[in-house]
């Protein structure tokens, strides 16, 4: 984009270089071939010319400027009427006191008129609040109402869950037509979607670095052909995929071990199996019979229990903070009545 | 580089989200996934609230710049805008208003002229997307064969010479032209009367005529005759319509209309209606057009009012009879037609205008400035008419018009007119906001017209309105969209004078030394005698003084060594006793001594102002001064003058000596 900008501002550059340059060179070719008459006899046609010229040229300098029609307005005058548009700094056009640029010897910055400072600056003397509410005032015609069902943002997000991005681009260029317009980007929240477990894992992991875990949404971003609506079919199209995809449970999938899940599960892993043995030769002291399944699910089903594993899976999926390593302390502190 | 920045800033971005509606379908062993944007309906029935999604808009391409320029009002303190929005560079006169807008448009042409002249150095197409009127038009025939198809193409490039030329190389080659063609060529030469167009690439347009004075003596008459021609080109005996007409073996309608209405155009009017009278004993018909056309001639080929009216109402009937409908242009010309007719025009504008309504033909601007033209002929004394106007502008306020007819351009000037001769303010109001309706100022025509207008109006306010009304007309027209002439700030200043705002001289003189006018000997005197004539408060009294030694500058520096301003005896008096009225005595005495290099003779009651002044100040030196320079001049008050100072000053033993002296000189003079 920037490259696309800065091509067009080079080569005008180049243009009008090579303008002074054509420029020069016809001054110093005027100059030597003046001398040359001057030097010849017949100098008089030429020095007649010259006069007229330095006659015409004491005419052009009398040209006076009149007041600058700041002058004449109207403390209550429209003012969008003065900046209709982006237009560049006009000092005879703005009644305000400017002043910008660098303070020669402690004085200060130069006053707005003739100032090329203020020229080269943006300036939003066009997009005043006023220009701005009679723009939309009169835009309002083009826009469609608001469905009414539709009154907070939570409703939205519901009913219309998946958000499609795309820009358009203004430029007062040769061309109207923006390569970035053509970028089409698809939001939606996985919540939304209609996934259980294992589609919503096989999604993410799909997704790669297009997911954030942090906002819960899928961001894809569509730019590889020319034009926007077949950006967005594309995206549409890689929604469905995907969907469809993670639905999908391959033959090789039953082989995911343990060394291969995506976070640590408390079923089966061996903190679970200690904490049950342990359990178990605690009660030992007491009443050392049965070990049957319905005391395993007792024991496991104990909040002490419950508590342990919930400081277990944090630590393991969370990483050791400090917080983490202090409830899990507490938490087998209980769990052993210490 | 500039361009290129506001270029890069100018990308605004516009967000668009869309949000599209997902639908879930919970049918969960199929598990299947509709994704469906329009599914609204299927929504309403499972939701208890339904979510009615309008339709999307459509509007057409301007649609929205249009909306956003009509938030945009005119601004009276800015120009034109075609001009630099610069003090240096706005005109601030009319002549430079017509010289700069004159000279960008000379520059667009050529311009114009290089890029269609050299069209391969044009060829790269920047725009995106295309903009055909950027690229250099094609000037030099394409087809250089003898064909139709060649014949086509110069018609449609409107080379009126080139295209009869071939026309009759067809000929003499003996290759038929069909009858569609040669209708287009007539069309094109009764156009343009027999002539090539002038106003377009007229530096190429003469290598081609001198050409032709090389080829025929014949041309020569043409080209001494060019500038007149281009002013009332005529339609010459057996030219090359006629030419071409006759060698058609079967002329169709068409073939007849076009000469007609070339006829017509270049003012043979009589040969019209014989070529009519051929066209109808060849058993064709008549299309509107030419109709159009007849009806316009009508007034010229008959003398009496009665036989113009009743051609008129003739060449209708056979309308009616030949089944063609009138349209607008036929109702504007039968009006035209009755401005010419005198009485009867009066006693028939009306019924013609209510024809025309009921055959459901909205009259335009063109038909109401026919009307009006009717009814007040200019500088003829008015009869008691004014309702005529009041109707027709009860009829047009608040309506936007289009342009439709070439006429309609003339309605405001001819309707400001009536305003100004009727001295009727309130219709001179209505006309003024018609013209700020929709868009109606795109008839006020062109820029000449336009001055006229605001002139009138301008006039006819001075005239009428009270000095606070007027001036928020003059700051809101003058110098944005009117540059008043001399004559127009002389009828400012009397309006001031007569509502007795004469402190506002200053501002005024301002604004006529920005509009050029400071070289108006006779305004600058009236200013001048205004501001002297009557005693003001001290602070009007400064602002005069000041606004007194200004001018002195006008009159001292003329324009490359040219004086533009002569002093008068009474221009100087008025300056002088406006500077003693300000107490400026230093830059008076200065003042005096302009009589004696410009060998004016100052009045007595100047001197005797000057005495009060001098008295008041104590300068006894300048009162005997002063009475030496009355001596000077001869005056005859000179005497009274000595013996006002020998009673009021007191002088020195020296000074008595010579103002005895004095008298008894002007007493033998006498």
């Amino acid at each position: 984009m920037a490259a696309s900008i800065t091509h067009p501002a080079l080569s005008s550059l180049y243009k009008i270089n090579s303008n002074i340059n054509g420029i020069y060179s016809l001054i110093s070719f005027n100059r030597r071939i003046s001398i040359s008459s001057v030097r010849s006899s017949s100098a008089v046609a030429t020095e007649t010319e010259a006069s007229g010229r330095g006659v015409r040229g004491q005419r052009r300098s009398k040209r006076q400027a009149g007041e600058p029609r700041s002058e004449r307005m109207a403390v209550d005058q429209d003012w969008t009427a003065v900046y209709p548009t982006a237009a560049s700094f006009k000092p005879a056009a703005v009644p305000l006191p400017v002043r910008m640029g660098y303070p020669v010897k402690r004085g200060v910055p130069p006053a707005k008129k003739g100032n090329l400072e203020l020229i080269k600056i943006p300036n939003f003397l066009h997009l005043t609040p006023v220009a701005i509410k009679k723009h939309c005032e009169a835009l309002k015609q083009f826009c469609t109402e608001w469905p009414s069902a539709l009154d907070s943002d939570e409703k939205c997000m519901k009913r219309f869950p998946i958000q499609v991005q795309s820009k358009e681009f203004v430029s007062a260029g040769l061309s109207l037509r923006n390569p970035d317009a053509r970028i089409v980007t698809l939001k939606v929240k996985l919540s939304s979607l209609n996934l259980d477990d294992h589609a919503r894992k096989k999604m993410i992991k799909l997704s790669e670095e297009r997911y954030c875990k942090d906002t819960d949404t899928l961001t894809i971003t569509t730019d590889s052909c020319p034009l926007r609506k077949q950006n967005y079919d594309y995206a549409m199209y890689l929604l469905t995929v995907l969907y469809h995809e993670s639905w999908k449970t391959e033959a090789w999938e039953q082989e995911k071990t343990r060394a291969d899940m995506e976070e640590y599960e408390w079923e089966d892993s061996p903190s679970q199996k200690k904490v049950l043995d342990t359990l178990l030769r605690m009660r030992a002291l007491g009443a050392k019979d049965e070990v049957e399944e319905g005391t395993r699910e007792e024991l496991l089903g104990q909040p002490v229990v419950q508590e342990y594993r919930d400081t277990m899976l944090r630590l393991k999926n969370e990483g050791e903070t400090e917080e983490n390593l202090h409830k899990y302390k507490e938490a087998v502190k209980k769990l052993f009545n210490i | 580089m500039a361009s290129s920045c506001s270029q890069a800033l100018g990308h605004h971005v516009f967000k668009r989200s869309r949000i599209l509606q997902i639908h879930l379908q919970k049918s969960w062993p199929n598990r299947s996934f509709a994704l469906n944007s329009a599914a609204d309906q299927q929504l309403a029935v499972s939701s208890p609230e339904e979510i009615v999604i309008p339709k999307k808009k459509t509007w057409s391409k301007e649609a929205v710049l249009q909306a956003l320029a009509s938030t945009v009002k005119r601004d009276p303190t800015a120009s034109d805008y075609r001009f630099q929005d610069d003090p240096y560079l706005t005109p601030k006169t009319s002549s430079e208003f017509k010289l700069f807008s004159l000279s960008q448009e000379s520059g667009r042409n050529a311009a114009k002229y290089f890029i269609n002249t050299y069209p391969k150095y044009f060829q790269k197409d920047y725009a995106q997307p295309h903009i055909p009127c950027l690229m250099p038009d094609s000037l030099e025939a394409q087809i250089e064969e003898e064909s139709e198809a060649a014949l086509v193409e110069r018609v449609r490039m409107r080379k009126v010479r080139a295209a009869v030329d071939l026309f009759d190389q067809l000929q003499q080659a003996g290759t038929p032209v069909s009858l569609d063609v040669t209708n287009q060529l007539l069309d094109l030469i009764c156009l343009y009367g027999d002539h090539d167009p002038t106003q377009e690439n007229v530096p190429e347009q003469r290598i081609e005529e001198t050409e032709d004075v090389q080829d025929e003596p014949q041309a020569k008459k043409g080209r001494g005759a060019k500038a007149s021609d281009l002013l009332k080109a005529s339609w010459k005996e057996n030219n090359n319509a006629e030419r071409i007409f006759a060698l058609l073996s079967e002329p169709n309608a068409h073939s007849y209309s076009a000469v007609i209405r070339g006829m017509v155009k270049y003012g043979a009017h009589s040969k019209a209606f014989s070529f009519y009278t051929d066209l109808l004993n060849s058993r064709l018909k008549a299309d509107v057009h030419t109709f159009n056309a007849l009806i316009t001639a009508a007034p010229e080929v008959k003398e009496k009012y009665n036989e113009k009216w009743e051609l008129i109402v003739d060449l209708l009937k056979q309308m009616a009879e030949q089944k063609v409908k009138p349209n607008l242009l036929t109702l504007n010309a039968v009006l035209k037609a009755l401005r010419r007719c005198g009485t009867v025009g009066r006693s028939q504008a009306f019924p013609v205008i209510s024809e025309m309504k009921s055959l459901s033909i909205d009259p335009s601007l063109a038909s109401y400035t026919h009307l009006l033209a009717i009814f007040y002929k200019p500088g003829a004394p008015v009869q008691g008419q004014t309702d005529v106007l009041q109707e027709v502008m009860n009829e047009v306020s608040g309506k936007s018009f289009s342009p439709q007819d070439p006429d309609d351009a003339l309605f405001f000037i001819t309707a400001m007119r009536i305003c100004l001769d009727t001295k009727d303010m309130e219709q001179a109001y209505r006309v003024h906001e018609l013209l700020g309706v929709g868009e109606n100022w795109r008839l006020l025509g062109k820029d000449f017209q336009q001055n006229i207008y605001y002139a009138r109006f301008f006039s006819l306010l001075c005239m009428m309105e009270n000095i606070d009304v007027m001036l928020k007309w003059y700051r809101d027209l003058v110098p944005s969209v009117y540059y008043p002439s001399s004559n127009v700030m002389r009828d400012l200043l009397q309006a001031l004078d007569t509502d007795n705002r004469l402190d506002l001289i200053p501002l005024i003189w301002k604004d006529i030394k920005q509009l050029g006018h400071a070289n108006r000997q006779n305004l600058v005197e009236e200013l001048l005698t205004l501001m002297a004539r009557e005693k003001h408060n001290q602070e009007v009294q400064e602002s005069f003084a000041e606004c007194a030694l200004d001018i002195k500058k006008i009159y001292d520096t003329g324009d490359r060594g040219k004086v533009l301003l002569n002093w008068t005896a009474g221009s100087l008096n008025d300056l002088i006793s406006v500077l003693l009225a300000a107490h400026r005595t230093r830059d008076a005495w200065e003042m005096l001594k302009l009589f004696k290099t410009h060998n004016r003779v100052p009045s007595e009651e100047l001197l005797n102002k000057f005495l009060v002044c001098v008295k008041e100040a104590g300068e006894v030196n300048q009162a005997v001064e002063l009475v030496q320079i009355s001596a000077g001049f001869c005056l005859p008050g000179t005497p009274k003058l000595i013996q006002r100072v020998l009673q009021e000053f007191e002088l020195t033993e020296q000074q008595r000596n010579m103002l005895s002296d004095l008298e008894i000189q002007s007493f033998n003079s006498d």
